[in-house]
């Protein structure tokens, strides 16, 4: 696990990955638990969602009409708001630990002294970003898929794994604004702040635009929209917008590379 | 005559205001060890990064075999071992695991030639990096500079937290480095030992190199302070006439003066009399700057 940057870099996520595995196997696993007992209020549960207000169903429920149906319960309980976060706070934890929290913790003096360009360890270790959420991923996927089964759900495997890939791409553009910020500045919690707040505001920019009109036109900035406004887990993953959501991980990733190779590094 | 290893010409670097180093023109020849002496702060560490193109000049360039630092700083990182200043290593890797993954991203290494070196050092391989003292982190950062055979080591303040027989080690380590034809470059701010392995030194002092001086030089011009204990009062007159000496005075039977060079007409002056200490003590490198700018006064018209 030494053998490259890339791999020192998963191998210093290892205990994380295991932690973090864990947590959202749990998550999958015990919110489909509740999944039969939520159906079977049907019409109950749905009368209590509609007398709640409208921007607070599309904040914390998204579009999804009906809650009580697979999607709508998957929508509400996990891919609205949980699983993109959960994913997005450790793509930016790792984006911002990249370059900056090296620097901070000045290890990386030692680390480009050897024959490594620097360009090469930035992307490196954002190819671990990537191989680090997809391996959460696809753990909180399986957990899903298995607990779907068994409680009867019946929700497409191939649908759940789009939604989930839809996250995980959402997720990279995060992680990849956070490692673009720390390549740029060097300051860890900068990173880490702006890519937060950005995070923060694209999303309430998302939820909200579809009831407050001064919102609506700016609706298609907020990355939000790309992961979830076509509804991946209800109609597929919509290549137009994924692709929107790679674009914006390779512009991020390219400012990264550049800005860093042009700066000076921090004592 | 020797190849140039390392050519900074105009070299400037300023931190916003601040001031990094100002106008820096200098030479390091192959087989060389040039010492880099000055107190903390006068730029000897922006100097060093810019030759490893860690930042990148105001104005000026530096060269090293040859190359422009900043567009082949890989080939320059290459043939070159660097030892930090300020050193950070990964804490949760063992001393090993760090030597590895650095082997690895340079293509494999002597793993004899480490062992060897880490045994030498008194190093400790197996530990946990953020369990060892400072002294044992240096010497992994030693290792670290040196595994790979280098052409050419940077070593910013290297012997800082090395015990004293330590310090032994490492001088032996550089000697046989310059006999095997390598360069080294390492900047230090103890006068005694950049006179104990360095060929050439050069002077910095606010970020201007003052002075080159091979060190023989640099040991002649050498202030030294003096203290002799006699067993009487002995006559101030007998040392003042010496030449190269000053600031003689006499307490009691104690004798203080300041010694421009070689000390031996005042030992043998004192060797009339019956002597019961001898006190020598290194000047300052504040004094040692000082007496550059003197000389450059007396020069003066």
């Amino acid at each position: 696990m030494l053998r490259s940057v890339l791999l020192k870099s998963l191998r210093d996520q290892r205990r994380a990955l295991l932690w973090w595995g864990t947590g959202l196997v749990a998550l999958a696993v015990f919110t489909l638990l509740f999944y039969p007992s939520f159906r079977d209020m049907g019409s109950e549960m749905q009368k209590l969602a509609e007398r709640m207000p409208e921007e607070l169903l599309l904040l914390f429920a998204g579009e999804s009409k009906d809650m009580t149906s697979p999607e709508g319960f998957l929508n509400s309980q996990l891919f609205v708001l949980m699983v993109p976060l959960l994913f997005m706070v450790f793509a930016i934890g790792m984006g911002s630990g990249a370059i900056a929290g090296e620097e901070e913790r000045g290890t990386l003096e030692l680390l480009l002294s050897n024959p490594v360009p620097r360009w090469r360890v930035a992307w490196e270790k954002f190819a671990a970003t990537v191989l680090a959420v997809a391996i959460l991923a696809f753990v909180f996927w399986v957990g899903l898929e298995v607990t779907s089964v068994g409680v009867g759900m019946e929700a497409g495997a191939g649908r759940m794994a789009e939604a989930t890939l839809s996250a995980v791409l959402l997720a990279l553009a995060f992680g990849a604004l956070a490692l673009a910020v720390g390549c740029a500045t060097g300051s860890r919690g900068l990173s880490i702040g702006v890519s937060s707040a950005v995070g923060v505001a694209a999303y309430f920019l998302n939820a909200l635009a579809p009831v407050v009109e001064v919102l609506q036109p700016y609706r298609k900035v907020s990355p939000f929209y790309y992961y979830m406004g076509a509804d991946p887990l209800a109609n597929g993953l919509n290549l137009v917008h994924a692709s929107v959501l790679i674009g914006l991980v390779v512009v991020l990733l390219a400012a990264a590379l550049i800005t860093f190779e042009r700066r000076d590094l921090a004592t | 005559m020797s190849e140039t290893v390392i050519l900074a010409e105009g070299l400037t670097k300023f931190y916003g205001k601040q001031r990094g180093v100002v106008g820096l023109d200098m030479e390091v020849l192959q087989g060389e060890v040039f010492g880099f002496l000055g107190p903390n702060g006068a730029g000897k560490t922006t100097t060093i990064r810019l030759c490893l193109d860690f930042i990148r000049p105001t104005s000026g360039r530096v060269a090293v075999f040859g190359m422009d630092a900043r567009q082949h700083a890989c080939q320059v990182h290459m043939r070159t071992g660097y030892l930090p200043g300020d050193l950070s290593l990964y804490g949760n890797l063992t001393g090993g695991e760090l030597l590895t993954y650095a082997s690895h991203l340079r293509g494999g290494v002597d793993w004899g030639f480490v062992h060897d070196l880490a045994t030498r050092l008194e190093c400790n391989l197996s530990r946990p990096i953020r369990a060892l003292s400072h002294g044992n982190r240096q010497k992994i950062g030693l290792i670290h500079a040196m595994m790979h055979g280098p052409e050419l080591l940077v070593l910013d303040e290297p012997t800082s937290g090395l015990d004293p027989l330590m310090q032994q080690e490492f001088y032996r380590l550089v000697a046989e480095l310059k006999a095997a034809g390598r360069t080294v470059f390492l900047s230090s701010h103890i006068m005694p030992e950049v006179e104990r392995v360095c060929d050439r030194v050069g002077i910095i002092r606010d970020g201007e190199l003052v002075v080159v001086e091979s060190v023989q030089a640099l040991k002649a011009r050498a202030l030294r302070h003096l203290e002799i204990h006699f067993s009487a009062t002995v006559p101030p007159e007998v040392f003042s006439g010496i030449p190269g000496v000053r600031d003689v005075a006499v307490e009691d039977s104690v004798l203080r003066c300041t010694i421009v060079g070689t000390l031996d007409p005042v030992i043998k002056a004192a060797a009339r009399f019956e002597v019961v200490n001898v006190i020598s003590r290194e000047p300052s490198l504040e004094e040692v700057f000082l007496a550059y700018y003197d000389r450059g006064d007396a020069d003066a018209p």
